[in-house]
C-alpha cells in the first residue's frame, strides 16, 4: 500500500463515482436533450399551428372579418398567393413576432373568457384608428418590398415617393385600409359616382322661402326636393368662454369676455348630406382643377367641388346625417352658393355666434345639467365605475353613447334655442381663424365686444362642439378646437391636394347661419 | 453606410433649422463634411474600362435622330464589341434619313426601312421592334413619356440630359427610375461628367477632404447663341416648334436646363444634395425666335451659409466660360482636374495620359461621351445594374427651380418645386396649330403696379 495504491484507490473511487453518477447524469442529460428537442419541435409546431388562419379563427370569432378578408386582394388575386392573418396582424419573424403573439394570445383568451362577443362593435374595430393598433406596418413592407411596381400609376408613384422620403407618421393602411379586408367605403380613389342622386319622387322646389319677419322658417333649396329648418336666435349679451374653475377646461377658453350678438337665424341641425349633395350635384364638374377656387357669387358662377376622394360619408349613409369631410373652403363656398340661389345672406357662424347659440342663455358647462367631472372618462372614478350619463346622453352624440359614427338629428333633444346637435355628432366649422389668445384681445370690464370675428388672419380655423368620438369634456359649450389642415390631407396623393375634400378627417361638418337685415 | 449618411444629414438639417420639412422628392442637404470619407476606403474605385466587356449582341434603337442623337448612336457603337444599332425613330422622316445616311457612311451600319419609325408614336414602335437598349435623345419635353414606355417594356436606357422640363415630368422620371431599379434595368444619363475620369478622380479627392468643408460654389455656361430655324411657310405651328425646339421653353426648358444642368449637376454631385431655396434673374434681349431667355443669373442656397451662383448665357461677343468652381475651408477646385491651396498654389493635379512624344495630353484616355456608353454596357453585361435617372432628375429639378425663380422674380423652395403641379406644353401632340400662348416671361411687375 503505497502512494500509488492510495492513488489507484482514489482513482477507482473516482471512476466508480463517475460511472455511477455518470450514468445518472448522462441519463438526465439525455432526457434533458431529448425533451429539449421535443419541446423545440413541439414549440415550433405549436407556434406554427397557432399561426394558422383556423387557429386564429378559433378564438377570434369574427365571421365578418373572415368573409371581408376573403373578398380582399389579400385573398383573391391573380397571383394565387393568400396572405394569412398572422402575416399582417403580427410583426415579421423574430423576437417581436413571439412577444406580439403572446400578447395577442393572452388578450384574446381574456376576451374569449370574459367578454360577450356579441357586444363587441366590430364596425369600430375595422376603422383606421383601430386597425392601426393591430396591423404591423413592418409586416406590410416585409412582403411589399417593391413600392414601385411596373404598373403603379403616377399618383401612386407620387404617394409612395412621399412615403419613402418622409415615412414619419405614415402607415400603409392609411391609403390601403381595404387591402386585407374588403370595404367598399375604404376605396382610395376619386369617387366619380358620388354625385349621382337617387331617383327622386319627392316634390322639387322651385322657389326659396320668403322671409318677411324675424321668425323661424323652412328654407327650400330650388331645383331640389331638399328643405331645412332655420331657427331664430334673438339678440343678446352673453359671457364667452369658461370660468377658470370649470372642470376639465382648457386654457384657450379664457379669459371670459362679455359679448353682444345681433339677432340671426341658425340651421336647426348641422348641414345634412341631402343639403350638401344638392350643392354638389348642382355645381360640381368632374375634372375641374383642384386649384380653381370659388366663383364670383353669381347664380351660375360658383365653381363646385371636384369628385371626392373615397367615400366621404364613410358608408354610414347620407340623407339627414351631417355632411362631413369637406374642407373649410368648401363649406364657405356652399354658403355662397346657398346665398346665391336663395337670395339671402348665408354664411358660417362666427365663433362667438356659435357659442351664444349653443349656450341658449345658460352659463354652465353644458346647456343641460351636470359638469364634465360627472361625465368624462378622463376622471378615474368614472372610468373604473362608470358614470351616470343619462342626462348628457339625451342631448349629445359623443363617445359615451355612440362612439363610432355620426347620428341622424332625431337621436338627441334640442337646446334652449331649439337647436340640435350643437354639442357632439360632428364638430362645426366657424368662420374665425383660430388663436388660443384671441379672447384676451376683446374688451374687459363693463365694455362688451359687439359681434367679434376673431383674428384677421391665421393658418387654422376654429371648429366647435366636439364630435361623435369626443370625450364628455370636449363637448362642453366653451370647448374650442381647430382644424389641422395639413394632416387632414395627409393621404391625398394628388398634386396639388384637393381644396374641396379632406382625405383624413371624418368628424367635422358645419352649420349655416343666415343674417337678418330686417328692422 | 448610405443610411447613416442620410440620418446624419437629416440631423444636421434639423439642428441648422433651415427647413422644417424635408422635400417630397430627394433629400436637401448641405454642402459640408457630411459623408466625407478621409481614407477614401468607402468611395467607389475608379476602375473605368476602356472598352465594354464582350458578350451577347446588344441591339440598340435611337429615339431622336438629331445631332446629339446621332452622336449618341456613334458613341454607343464605339463602346465595345457586339453592339449594334438597329432602329431609328424621329418625329420627322428627314431627320431619320439624315441619321441613317451618317450611320451608313461613317459606320457602315444599314438600317432597313422597316426599322425606321416616324411620327409622335414612332418611339413606341421602336421599343416593340426587338431592341435591348433605347437611346433617348429627343427634346427633353418628351423624355418622361419615353422613359416610362421604355421601363414598362423592360428596356435598358441611355437618356440624354435634361430629364424633363417641368416638375410633373420630373416626378414621372423619378417614378420610372424607381421602377427600373426594382427590376434590375440599367439607365445611364447624359451628364457625362459623372463618367469623365478626371472629374471622377477630382471628386474622389474632394470627398477625401482635399478642400475641407465646402463653403461656396460657382457654375458657368456662357456661350454664343446656339442655333435657330427660320419658319418655313409650309410648316405648321407644331412642326416649326419642334424643328426649332432649342428656342421654345416647353420643348427645351430653356438653356438654364438644357446646357447649364451639367454645371448644376456637378455641384449637386460634389456636395451630395440639392439646394433648399433659390432666387434669380435674367432677361431676353438678343434672341430672334421662340420664347426663351438669353441669360440667367441665379443664386442657389444650400443651407448653412453655403451659396452656389449659377450663370447661363447664350449671346454672341461676350465672355464665354464653361466651368464649375467649388471652394472649401482648405482650398478650392475646378472640379475637373485640379485642387488648389487657399493661396492659389496647386495641391493636386489629375495626371492625363501621355501622347506618343511623352507629353501629357489634356483629355482623359476615353472620351466621356463614349465612357458613359461603356459604363452602360458594362453594367448590363456584368449584371451590376446602375440607374442614374433619379440623380439626373434631381439636378434637372434644381435647374427648373432656378429657372422659375428667375422667370418670376420670386423665391422658390425645394419643397415648393417638388410638389409643384406645373406642366409645360400643349396637352396633346399633333402636327398642326398649337393652342398655347407663346410669351417670354417677365419677372415681377411694372413700376407702380401691384
Amino acid at each position: 500500500m503505497g502512494f500509488k495504491h492510495m492513488f489507484s484507490g482514489v482513482g477507482k473511487r473516482v471512476k466508480k463515482c463517475w460511472t455511477f453518477a455518470g450514468s445518472h447524469y448522462r441519463f438526465v442529460f439525455f432526457i434533458g436533450l431529448l425533451s429539449g428537442i421535443v419541446l423545440l419541435l413541439f414549440s415550433h409546431k405549436f407556434v406554427e399551428y397557432t399561426s394558422t388562419d383556423s387557429s386564429c379563427e378559433a378564438c377570434h370569432v369574427h365571421p365578418q372579418a373572415t368573409s371581408s378578408w376573403k373578398l380582399s386582394v389579400h385573398y383573391g388575386n391573380t397571383s394565387g398567393v393568400i396572405v394569412h392573418c398572422v402575416d399582417c396582424h403580427l410583426p415579421p419573424d423574430g423576437i417581436k413576432y413571439l412577444t406580439a403573439k403572446a400578447k395577442t394570445g393572452i388578450k384574446d383568451i381574456w376576451g374569449f373568457l370574459l367578454k360577450n362577443k356579441d357586444k363587441i362593435d366590430w364596425e369600430a374595430k375595422s376603422t383606421l384608428e383601430h386597425a392601426k393598433k393591430h396591423t404591423f406596418n413592418a409586416s406590410c413592407t416585409h412582403c411589399h418590398q417593391n413600392l414601385f411596381q411596373l404598373d403603379l400609376s403616377q399618383q401612386g408613384v407620387n404617394a409612395h415617393l412621399d412615403y419613402v422620403n418622409n415615412p414619419e407618421g405614415k402607415v400603409c393602411i392609411q391609403c390601403h385600409l381595404d387591402a386585407g379586408h374588403y370595404d367598399p367605403n375604404a376605396l382610395h380613389a376619386h369617387n366619380t359616382e358620388f354625385a349621382e342622386m337617387p331617383d327622386e319622387s319627392r316634390e322639387i322646389y322651385t322657389q326659396p322661402a320668403v322671409v318677411s319677419s324675424f321668425e323661424s322658417f323652412t328654407e327650400f333649396i330650388p331645383k331640389s326636393p331638399v328643405s331645412f329648418e332655420m331657427i331664430t336666435v334673438p339678440e343678446g349679451i352673453f359671457t364667452l368662454g369658461s370660468p377658470e374653475k370649470e372642470a376639465l377646461r382648457d386654457e384657450d377658453e379664457g379669459p371670459q369676455r362679455r359679448i353682444k350678438i345681433s339677432k340671426f337665424f341658425m340651421g336647426k341641425v348641422e348641414v345634412s348630406w341631402e343639403e350638401y349633395m344638392a350643392f354638389f350635384s348642382q355645381t360640381s364638374a368632374e375634372g375641374k382643377s383642384e386649384t380653381s377656387s370659388s366663383g364670383n357669387g353669381e347664380v351660375d358662377g360658383i365653381t363646385g367641388a371636384t369628385p371626392p376622394w373615397g367615400a366621404p360619408d364613410q358608408g354610414w349613409g347620407k340623407e339627414t346625417r351631417p355632411a362631413i369631410t369637406m374642407t373649410h373652403h368648401a363649406a364657405s363656398v356652399y354658403c355662397q352658393w346657398l346665398s346665391s340661389i336663395t337670395g339671402k345672406n348665408y354664411r358660417l357662424p362666427t365663433e362667438a355666434e356659435w357659442e351664444y347659440a349653443c349656450r341658449g342663455g345658460t352659463e354652465t358647462a353644458y346647456f343641460f345639467e351636470g359638469s364634465a367631472k360627472d361625465y368624462s372618462e378622463e376622471k378615474f372614478w368614472n372610468k373604473i365605475f362608470g358614470a351616470d350619463t343619462s342626462i348628457i346622453a339625451g342631448y349629445v352624440c359623443y363617445r359615451g353613447n355612440i362612439p363610432n359614427k355620426t347620428q341622424k338629428p332625431s337621436f338627441v333633444k334640442e337646446n334652449p334655442f331649439g337647436l340640435i346637435n350643437m354639442l357632439g355628432n360632428v364638430a362645426e366649422f366657424c368662420s374665425d381663424w383660430y388663436s388660443p389668445e384671441i379672447y384676451s384681445t376683446y374688451p374687459t370690464g363693463n365694455r362688451v365686444a359687439v359681434n367679434p370675428k376673431g383674428p384677421a388672419s391665421g393658418k387654422e380655423h376654429v371648429i366647435r362642439g366636439g364630435a361623435y368620438w369626443s370625450d364628455a369634456k370636449d363637448v362642453r359649450s366653451a370647448a374650442r378646437e381647430n382644424t389641422q389642415h395639413d394632416s387632414w390631407l395627409l393621404t391625398d396623393p394628388q398634386i396639388p391636394k384637393s381644396i374641396w375634400w379632406y382625405s383624413d378627417s371624418k368628424h367635422v361638418g358645419f352649420r349655416v347661419v343666415c343674417e337678418w337685415d330686417g328692422e | 453606410m448610405e443610411k447613416k449618411q442620410v440620418v446624419s444629414r437629416r440631423k444636421f438639417l434639423g439642428t441648422a433649422g433651415t427647413i422644417g420639412v424635408v422635400g417630397s422628392i430627394g433629400m436637401s442637404s448641405l454642402i459640408a463634411a457630411c459623408g466625407k470619407d478621409k481614407s477614401g476606403k468607402n468611395l467607389p474605385e475608379l476602375n473605368k474600362l476602356d472598352q465594354a466587356p464582350d458578350g451577347e449582341v446588344l441591339k440598340a434603337g435611337l429615339v431622336g435622330c438629331g445631332n446629339r442623337g446621332t452622336g449618341a448612336a456613334f458613341d454607343f457603337l464605339n463602346a465595345g464589341p457586339n453592339l449594334e444599332l438597329v432602329a431609328l425613330a424621329d418625329v420627322f422622316d428627314d431627320q431619320v434619313q439624315l441619321c441613317r445616311g451618317k450611320l451608313k457612311k461613317n459606320k457602315n451600319v444599314d438600317i432597313p426601312d422597316n426599322m425606321c419609325f416616324t411620327g409622335f408614336d414612332g418611339y413606341k414602335k421602336l421599343i416593340e421592334s426587338g431592341v435591348d437598349i433605347v437611346l433617348l435623345a429627343t427634346p427633353p419635353h418628351f423624355r418622361p413619356e419615353h422613359l416610362a414606355a421604355c421601363v414598362e417594356a423592360k428596356k435598358h436606357v441611355f437618356m440624354e440630359k435634361p430629364a424633363a422640363v417641368d416638375p410633373v415630368g420630373i416626378r414621372s422620371i423619378i417614378g420610372s427610375a424607381k421602377k427600373a431599379e426594382a427590376i434590375g434595368l440599367c439607365i445611364v444619363g447624359g451628364t457625362q461628367r459623372r463618367h469623365q475620369r478626371d472629374y471622377l478622380e477630382t471628386y474622389r479627392q474632394v470627398q477625401m477632404g482635399a478642400i475641407g468643408d465646402i463653403v461656396a460654389a460657382n457654375g458657368y455656361w456662357l456661350q454664343n447663341h446656339v442655333w435657330y430655324r427660320t419658319r418655313q411657310e409650309e410648316w405648321s405651328d407644331m412642326e416649326y416648334m419642334i424643328r426649332n425646339w432649342n428656342n421654345f421653353r416647353w420643348l427645351c426648358g430653356d438653356h438654364f436646363l438644357d446646357t447649364h444642368v451639367h454645371n448644376i449637376d456637378v455641384i449637386n454631385w460634389f456636395s451630395g444634395g440639392q439646394p433648399i431655396s433659390v432666387i434669380g434673374g435674367g432677361a431676353r434681349h438678343r434672341r430672334l425666335t421662340g420664347d426663351q431667355w438669353d441669360f440667367f443669373s441665379v443664386d442657389f442656397y444650400y443651407g448653412n451659409g453655403v451659396h452656389s451662383h449659377s450663370m447661363s448665357r447664350q449671346i454672341d461677343n461676350c465672355a464665354n466660360a464653361t466651368a464649375e468652381h467649388i471652394r472649401g475651408t482648405e482650398g478650392y477646385t475646378n472640379c475637373q482636374n485640379t485642387i488648389f491651396n487657399p493661396d492659389g498654389s496647386i495641391k493636386w493635379k489629375y495626371k492625363y495620359p501621355e501622347d506618343a512624344n511623352g507629353n501629357e495630353t489634356t483629355t482623359p484616355k476615353v472620351s466621356p461621351y463614349v465612357q458613359e456608353h461603356i459604363d452602360l454596357v458594362t453594367a448590363i453585361r456584368t449584371n451590376q445594374p446602375i440607374v442614374e435617372a433619379e440623380e439626373l432628375a434631381l439636378s434637372t429639378l434644381t435647374a427648373i427651380m432656378g429657372r422659375e425663380a428667375a422667370y418670376t422674380g420670386k423665391k422658390f423652395t425645394w419643397e415648393e418645386i417638388s410638389r409643384s403641379s406645373m406642366r409645360m406644353g400643349p396637352s396633346e401632340y399633333v402636327m398642326g396649330p398649337v393652342d398655347m400662348e407663346v410669351v417670354t416671361p417677365v419677372p415681377g411687375t411694372a413700376h407702380g403696379q401691384f
